[in-house]
């Protein structure tokens, strides 16, 4: 779709646009599916599992069900329906045993929220308690307790994943590349260190909250906050087996997801309450503490990566094990565990690589998509590790890296070769390094420690990702002309606040040669009204949907230029179009308004011809394939954003305290369709790559339950957690299948940022920080070097940190 | 709010002691309202009645007079720090009470709240303690008067009986000028419960330490003497706290950080 | 309990359940939506509202405390069509994603211009230190509330390299 436009010549890509929600989202007019009520609706509360792992010997619900206003009350017992997205692995309400903490067992829908309430309390469950198995690690031994015995008897996607039965082991994804053994033979130094980080909440502010009417005839609707409403109903009708013409799903606006919010969540218990209760529409709303333990995460990782490198700094060999934390359900964490296992070296160049990525069960809250889809976690690793090789064989992790960068000509883990067109990842981090003066300490700076005492680092991290989704991913958009020549633009790739829509709607003007005021993009997206979109994830929005859009505003003028033809008398090719009408090239003044075709044009006589103006354009993913299921071989990218961050950061040596002075983040975008949205990006993403940083993450007791499931102890950065300064800018290397060259920003923005800081704090201090988030009490441990601890109430180990490093020099 | 009460709103200190009275375990007093009710709502407490605290006459005085300065159970954290005199006279008070929570709480929590709770992490306590600060407790048979160094009793306790109600809170006027200073370690910049707080403060060449988040109570250390080093100071305030291992840090870098700042501050406000 | 209360200068008289929070009491008895809940807990800020001059939490209020209060809510901050120039700052500098925290931080913002006109940025993070914003990373946030005060230079902007 692209075309190599100079931005000079473009009216609305590239330049300032105001974002179409925001008039409603500043009065509080946007109606989200927390505000809304219908008719009779009823409301639910949950009785929770207070049990990592359990047997669920007897619920006793009579007396609830008899209670005032209780309309339906269920159990897992009376329900039997699997739903998962790539391994059908799950209960609508925890059946036989609860497999985490926080896991519903049983619900009530009653007139009133404190009716719910008083009859979800009112519920007796006699449980056994199971020892749960809590640590991933852990999971894989070989007398681990089995989260799922029945794994072999599940349903899956077999072209795609490898659960292993009789195990932990929700799905093993393998990459082979070159020849390893060859790699670490001839190289001068090999170095081999773990890393690791612990699940965390998306934190949307909008909770997971959704409204379902089962209806008579079995027909559903469902009103859900949501990013994916095609997917819901997919999964929905899957899981009942419904006829997809039965379900409809709509969403308004959404208040956050970040990926929480990717696939299904609390939707079909919501409709198994509303089927019990006779039809009336039931609505669910999880509280805070329920977002964080009864709906999904993202996985904790440990990493362990083994690289062999040539005396001049060229990595020749690199072996890299993942061990993902499924949580109790395998969710998107297997799909998680093939994207990152395909991209696990970050932008380097890995000739001869061995990569094997785990999804192990836990008896603990499951993992699911998380903006950065793996890449914020494993980047962790990877971007750290390129730290510490560099530091290991004397080399400046800078130049290490740019050595070692994706360049055109070089080729992926996977066996795609990279292009001049596909991003230049060198300039990201070399521009990144030039705005924090990567390297020394200016004069100020110098200045600044003398006064403070506090020790300043500087360090950069580089990133990638591609989409991570099916190679046939496909999308839709219609426009439709409204009688005053107005266009209206539907799609069902959701916005939940990352402002795609803004930029679908200069995209359409800008094509439509419209004025943008004249071109509206529907908010709300309804599965009845709107055409497919697989999903709203992977930063693929604007580059699928946006080709979708240009499709759909040329088949629109086409179909215009039809009726212009016949009215002018002309021929489609000799016509030509302004803002508001068709006209003969060659004779301007001779034409007729879109105005007047918008909805069919009545000839003076009174008869119609055309009849209403509609622009369809569909766009499906190019040239993608599986990957080869031993080898990893394959297609699997959209295209690749890369990018990189600088940071400052000071220390205090004495505290482990520190604060982020400077960060500077640079993408290689393609073009930036919206300057301000893409900043919007930048910024909200590297602040929540931030929180990740420094302080979220869960923490379990030695039984599995969560201590800190409330915004009390899973603190998430505020505005006075700023970096003191902040710059973002683009590099714009064009996509050339992007919509006006394009690529997606929307996740990078959060990935790296955790390894900058670590390098940077290492820069300063030498502190080798293994495991993230950087806690104070963290930074002052690995100072003084002592024993780290991953999480203080259990003292789980922190294996990497204990395990020496390896360094070898051959001769 | 999910769990259903019955809410009071007495009118008088009488009125409000006796309705105390009547009420028993089964009532609980409502101030700010910011431990109150989160914690109704997350089912940690029930109370049948919920008895306001800020509708009675003078609840909510701030007052300067012989005796010092002077609290009602009903004067916001915000309201004393928008007091130009308690700033003036007590700024030790001022920079403790900014450092809790955020600026939406500090404009409901209550400065008598923050100590009733006996929460070890309060931020007020070690202010209170280290001013030698009173409280007036206030039930239908009387009024009592206890200083704040008597007035914790453990994890979330405080001598306050059933029926008694925290009147007023006296800041001595002896205690005006004291000047200090407040370091709480946070795991965020922005609002967050302290890891550790540790106040200095010094008056007439007498000093404080006030600690909090560091023993099951708020605590107090006037050992110190002006002739220690800063190294004496640290073990004589580490020797009066005993701290723990939480989701927020462990009980070895919650001494570090107490023994850091204790001599921090020694060596600065000396 | 019956109450009465002025919200955005409209008076209201309620019989109200004593133990609503005066947050649900404005979204399920008043249908003022705007207001919206992010914990329930007191720690995320999307509930402001200015109660008689000042931010609170309406999620931590009892809404038969607010007896006789005046109470102003996002509802309120538009006069007629037009946007407040709180509202219009937030606009212009992209300070909204998803818009689910944007009620609250408009509250704490008025209520600091209301307190101080000419904040420093110090003086703007200290007052939406307890609105949380998972989108934005607050930078568009303090931006807006900056250039309507007049200080314009501290916006960034994308560089192109
Ligand atoms: S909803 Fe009130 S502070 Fe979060
Ligand atoms: S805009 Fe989404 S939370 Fe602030």
């Amino acid at each position: 779709m692209f075309d190599d436009i100079d931005a000079s010549e473009l009216s609305y890509v590239g330049k300032k646009a105001d974002r179409p929600d925001m008039l409603e989202k500043l009065t509080g007019e946007a109606v989200f599916v927390s505000d809304m009520e219908m008719p009779g609706m009823l409301h639910v509360q949950l009785k929770k599992s207070p049990y990592a792992r359990a047997r669920i010997k007897r619920i006793d619900a009579v007396k609830a069900a008899a209670m005032p206003g209780v309309r339906a009350v269920v159990t897992g017992d009376e329900l039997d329906y699997h739903i998962g997205l790539y391994i059908v692995d799950k209960y609508i309400l925890a059946k036989g045993e609860v497999r985490h903490y926080g896991e519903a067992v049983a619900a009530v829908a009653a007139e009133t929220l404190e009716q719910a309430r008083a009859a979800a309390e009112a519920i007796r469950v006699d449980y056994e308690p199971l020892t749960p198995v809590l640590h991933h690690m852990d999971a894989l031994k070989p007398d681990a307790p089995l989260v799922h015995p029945d794994l072999g008897t599940y349903s899956y996607i077999q072209a795609v994943f490898t659960p292993k039965p009789g195990t932990n082991i929700a799905n093993h994804t393998k990459l082979r590349k070159g020849d390893v053994d060859k790699g670490f033979e001839e190289s001068s130094f090999i170095v081999e260190r773990e890393y690791s980080c612990p699940s965390v909440q998306h934190v949307p502010m909008e909770t997971h909250v959704a409204i379902v009417q089962w209806g008579r005839g079995d027909k559903v609707s469902i009103w859900t906050s949501a990013q994916s409403p095609f997917t819901v109903r997919n999964l929905f009708c899957h899981a009942f087996g419904l006829p997809h013409i039965n379900v409809r799903v709509q969403v308004p606006y959404v208040g956050g997801g970040f990926g929480g919010k990717a696939g299904i969540g609390v939707e079909p218990l919501c409709a198994v309450l509303s089927r019990k209760a006779g039809g009336k529409p039931v609505k669910f709303q999880a509280s805070r503490e329920e977002e964080f333990s009864l709906l999904p995460c993202r996985s904790a990782l440990t990493y362990r990566i083994k690289t062999g490198v040539s005396s001049e700094g060229k990595i020749l060999a690199q072996h890299m094990t993942m061990y993902w934390d499924s949580g109790a359900y395998a969710d998107y964490a297997v799909n998680v565990t093939r994207a990152s296992g395909y991209s696990a070296s970050g932008p380097y160049e890995i000739p001869n690589a061995w990569i094997d990525a785990y999804t192990i069960y836990t008896n603990k809250p499951y993992g699911t998509a998380y903006r950065g889809f793996g890449h914020v976690e494993f980047h962790w690793a990877i971007e750290r590790h390129m730290e510490l090789v560099a530091s290991a064989i004397g080399m400046d992790p800078l130049a290490f890296r740019i050595k070692n960068a994706l360049k055109p000509g070089s080729i992926t883990l996977t066996g795609e070769r990279i292009l001049p067109s596909t991003g230049n990842v060198v300039k990201c981090i070399e521009e990144a390094a030039r705005r924090i003066n990567y390297g020394r300490l200016t004069d100020e700076e110098k200045a600044r420690e003398r006064k403070t005492g506090w020790k300043i680092g500087k360090g950069v991290a580089a990133l990638q990702k591609a989409p991570a989704m099916p190679s046939y991913t496909a999308t839709a958009v219609v426009l439709k002309m409204n009688e005053d020549g107005s266009v209206l633009v539907n799609l069902s790739l959701t916005d939940y606040g990352q402002g795609t829509y803004a930029s679908i709607r200069q995209i359409v003007a800008e094509r439509l040669g419209f004025s943008i005021e004249k071109i509206k993009v529907a908010f709300e997206n309804d599965t009845d009204r709107d055409p497919y979109d697989w999903q709203t994830v992977a930063s693929k929005g604007l580059l699928m949907s946006g080709n979708a859009a240009i499709l759909a505003a040329e088949d629109m003028l086409k179909n215009a230029y039809a009726v212009a033809a016949e009215v002018l008398h002309a021929n489609p090719r000799d016509l030509g179009h302004d803002a508001d009408r068709v006209f003969l090239k060659h004779h301007p003044d001779h034409g007729v308004a879109f105005a007047a075709m918008a909805v069919g044009y009545a000839l003076p006589n009174g008869s119609g011809i055309g009849g209403p103006i509609i622009g369809v354009g569909r766009y499906i993913a190019q040239g993608l394939s599986n990957l080869n299921k031993e080898t990893g071989e394959g297609n699997p990218a959209l295209d690749w954003t890369f990018g990189a961050h600088g940071m400052i950061v000071e220390v205090n040596e004495e505290t482990g305290e520190y604060r982020v002075l400077k960060v500077a983040s640079i993408y290689d975008v393609g073009r930036a369709v919206n300057p301000d949205i893409v900043r919007g990006q930048a910024i909200g993403g590297m602040i929540q790559g931030l929180g990740t940083a420094i302080c979220e993450g869960y923490i379990y007791d030695q039984q599995g339950r969560l201590l800190n499931p409330s915004f009390t102890d899973n603190k998430i950065p505020t505005a006075k957690d700023l970096p003191l300064e902040i710059e973002c800018a683009v590099v714009e290397t064009p996509q050339i299948d992007g919509p006006y060259g394009a690529r997606g920003v929307g996740e990078h923005s959060m990935i790296s940022v955790a390894p900058a800081l670590g390098n940077a704090i290492q820069k300063a201090t030498g502190a080798e920080l293994m495991h993230m988030p950087m806690r104070f009490e963290d930074v002052w441990r690995a100072i003084g070097k002592k024993e780290p601890v991953d999480n203080w109430i259990t003292k789980s180990p922190v294996g990497s940190c204990r395990s020496a490093p390896e360094l070898r020099k051959r001769d | 709010m999910v769990y259903e009460f019955r809410y009071l709103a007495p009118k008088t200190a009488a009125e409000l002691a006796a309705t105390l009275d009547d009420v028993k375990s089964d009532g609980k007093l409502l101030a700010g309202g910011t431990d109150l009710i989160p914690n109704i709502r997350n089912g940690m407490l029930k109370p049948r009645v919920v008895v306001d605290i800020k509708k009675y006459e003078g609840a909510g005085r701030l007052a300067f007079g012989s005796d010092g300065l002077t609290m009602g159970p009903a004067v916001t954290i915000n309201d004393l720090l928008r007091s130009k005199d308690a700033r003036e006279r007590y700024p030790v008070l001022c920079s403790c009470a900014h450092e809790l929570a955020s600026h939406q709480i500090r404009n409901r929590a209550t400065v008598a709240g923050n100590v009733v709770n006996a929460s070890p992490c309060s931020d007020m306590a070690p202010a209170l303690l280290c001013l030698g600060a009173r409280a007036v407790l206030r039930s239908a048979t009387g009024e009592r008067v206890v200083p704040f160094s008597q007035f914790f009793a453990g994890v979330k306790k405080t001598v306050l009986a059933q029926g008694e109600f925290l009147s007023m809170i006296v800041v001595p006027a002896e205690s005006a000028g004291t000047s200090g200073n407040y370091l709480k370690l946070k795991r965020i910049a922005g609002h967050d419960l302290g890891i550790v707080g540790v106040l200095m403060t010094r008056q007439d060449g007498r000093i404080r330490f006030g600690v909090s988040s560091a023993a099951p109570t708020p605590v107090l250390v006037d050992t110190v003497s002006e002739k220690d080093d800063p190294d004496e100071a640290a073990r004589k305030v580490l020797a009066a706290v005993l701290p723990i291992s939480d989701v927020r840090g462990t009980k070895e870098y919650r001494e570090h950080m107490i023994g850091v700042y204790a001599r921090r501050l020694f060596t600065e406000v000396k | 309990m019956k109450i009465r209360l002025t919200v955005n200068g409209l008076a209201y008289e309620r019989d109200c359940a004593e133990h609503k929070t005066l947050l649900r009491f404005l979204r399920e008895d008043l249908g003022l939506i705007g207001t919206k809940e992010g914990c329930g807990m007191g720690e995320c800020g999307a509930c402001t509202v200015i109660l008689n001059g000042r931010a609170v939490n309406s999620c931590m209020v009892l809404a038969v405390e607010a007896d006789g209060a005046a109470i102003a809510t996002i509802e309120g901050e538009a006069s007629g069509p037009s946007l407040s120039d709180i509202q219009k700052a937030f606009q212009r500098n992209h300070a909204v994603q998803c818009g689910f925290c944007t009620a609250g931080m408009v509250m704490s913002v008025k209520e600091l211009l209301s307190t101080t006109p000419g904040p420093s940025v110090d003086q703007v993070k200290d007052a939406i230190e307890g609105n949380f914003c998972r989108c934005t990373g607050y930078t568009q946030i303090i931006e807006a509330v900056m250039e309507l005060t007049g200080h314009p230079e501290t916006k960034g902007e994308l560089e192109h390299v």
